[in-house]
């Protein structure tokens, strides 16, 4: 019986690569997106005025105070009720990005108020701006405590994007899904879905592993 | 050059300067000492707005600084500032921390601000170490760099925070040395320090500060053998005696 659900299944191969691709596409470019939004809410955060601290920091408590698999139901069926319809797969990037946003934007806060205050301070007396001294003072030195754990986070945001397949976009985690009511091998199925997630996630844990090593080297050289 | 008018300054309720009053002429060079907490940081680091003041006026080179209205980057590129703990960018070279505000603030090309940088970094002795990182450097050889890093801006006033309390015995004379030469020159210098062997061959004038007020401002030779109020005694006792 093994042998034919087995067969069966690499028969359904094509089906877990497209899932694979969805994962890809869902989490990539929610990646792209928090990291940008992330970056701009982290620099307010860490910087800008006391309201909009104050707004970014309720909102990302929101964010983390909520679990994810809530976010996503709001978002794709709650938000039609007020006029705004979404399909599956915006619904998912948007409430992923979101997520993704609030972690890193910690991340980045946390980055920059790490920087001494004297760095800024003796920007500030030789006249720099305080776009000059972000460029080229604060965010350089951030940059070698935020980029490790933010290559961390990357991970974590593929994994949770498994989420989304409960709004039915067809991503891995829904393959293996749609895919166990066919072959009823769960350890079999849901084993292949576990490969593939590592397969994604494994070269970040390794990429993650080596800028903490470097970044350690690099700060104890300068 | 640098004017205070009843400055007052608080940090909540604690009045850190209490009716500063002060004129620091060009080329003249004045050492502020006092017990710790007496303010003298405070009081020059309100001269280009690290601090802000919440009374009186200081004028900087015609220009008000707590003005809101007054540019304060403008004030800022013409006054060179030395911390204790040199804060260099330690992800920059040598040259590359000195020629950054060169580069940014006054536009200057990049070429020709790294022509001035090494001119200026071979002025404080350090010709040979242009490429080297802050932390391959000892402190004294980081204290000149940021003196170079202020000089770079071709300003009109350098202020100075306790520039030598940061370092080992040995490396004070070596910065001390080029602020010597910089006095020479005619720089319009504010040094806080308790290095008095220097106050006294370099100052013009010496200010005693205690809590937050000026109480003694007087030529170093009469200063350090005549002090006219008992604090000012206490002090130059309590600091000859350790």
């Amino acid at each position: 019986m093994w042998g034919f659900y087995f067969n069966e299944l690499m028969r359904s191969l094509p089906f877990f690569y497209k899932g694979l691709w969805m994962t890809v596409a869902v989490s990539g470019l929610s990646l792209i997106a928090g990291t940008i939004i992330g970056f701009i809410w982290g620099i307010m955060r860490a910087s800008g005025s006391k309201i909009l601290r104050s707004i970014i920091g309720a909102w990302v408590d929101l964010i983390r105070g909520t679990p994810f698999l809530v976010q996503v139901f709001i978002i794709f069926f709650i938000l039609p009720s007020a006029g705004i319809e979404l399909e599956a797969f915006p619904a998912a990037v948007i409430a992923l990005s979101n997520l993704a946003a609030c972690f890193i934007c910690e991340i980045v806060a946390g980055g920059i108020l790490a920087v001494p205050s004297g760095q800024r301070e003796a920007a500030t007396a030789s006249g720099l701006s305080a776009y000059h001294q972000l460029r080229y003072i604060i965010l350089p030195q951030a940059l070698r405590t935020i980029l490790p754990p933010l290559v961390g986070q990357f991970v974590l945001i593929v994994k949770d994007s498994s989420v989304v397949s409960a709004i039915g976009v067809v991503d891995i985690t829904r393959v293996g899904w749609l895919t166990v009511q066919r072959i009823p091998e769960g350890l079999m199925v849901f084993g292949l879905v576990g490969i593939l997630y590592f397969v994604i996630c494994y070269p970040l844990i390794n990429f993650s592993n080596f800028l903490e090593r470097r970044m350690t080297v690099v700060s104890t050289r300068l | 050059m640098i004017s205070f008018k009843n400055v007052n300054k608080w940090f909540g309720d604690l009045h850190v300067l209490k009716e500063i009053n002060l004129e620091v002429a060009k080329g003249e060079v004045v050492v502020v000492c006092g017990p710790s907490g007496s303010g003298k940081s405070t009081l020059i680091r309100c001269i280009n707005r690290l601090e802000p003041i919440q009374k009186g006026e200081l004028v900087v080179d015609n220009m008000n600084v707590h003005d809101n209205k007054s540019n304060m980057t403008k004030i800022r590129a013409e006054i060179g500032f030395i911390f204790q703990s040199f804060n260099l960018y330690p992800h920059m070279t040598a040259l590359g921390n000195v020629t950054i505000a060169p580069i940014r603030v006054r536009n200057i090309p990049k070429e020709e601000a790294e022509k001035i940088g090494r001119e200026t970094l071979t002025r404080v002795g350090l010709g040979e170490r242009i490429d080297s990182h802050p932390a391959q450097l000892s402190g004294g050889q980081q204290q000149r760099v940021a003196i170079a890093r202020g000089l770079c801006m071709r300003p009109k006033i350098m202020l100075f925070d306790e520039p030598t309390s940061a370092l080992d015995p040995e490396m004070i004379n070596e910065v001390l040395d080029v602020m010597r030469d910089l006095a020479k020159e005619g720089m319009t210098m504010m040094v806080v320090t308790h290095e008095m062997g220097f106050a006294r061959e370099v100052a013009n004038r010496v200010v005693f500060m205690d809590e937050g007020q000026i109480i003694e401002v007087a030529p170093p030779n009469d200063f350090f053998k005549n002090p006219q109020t008992d604090r000012g005694k206490f002090f130059l006792s309590s600091i000859l005696t350790h």
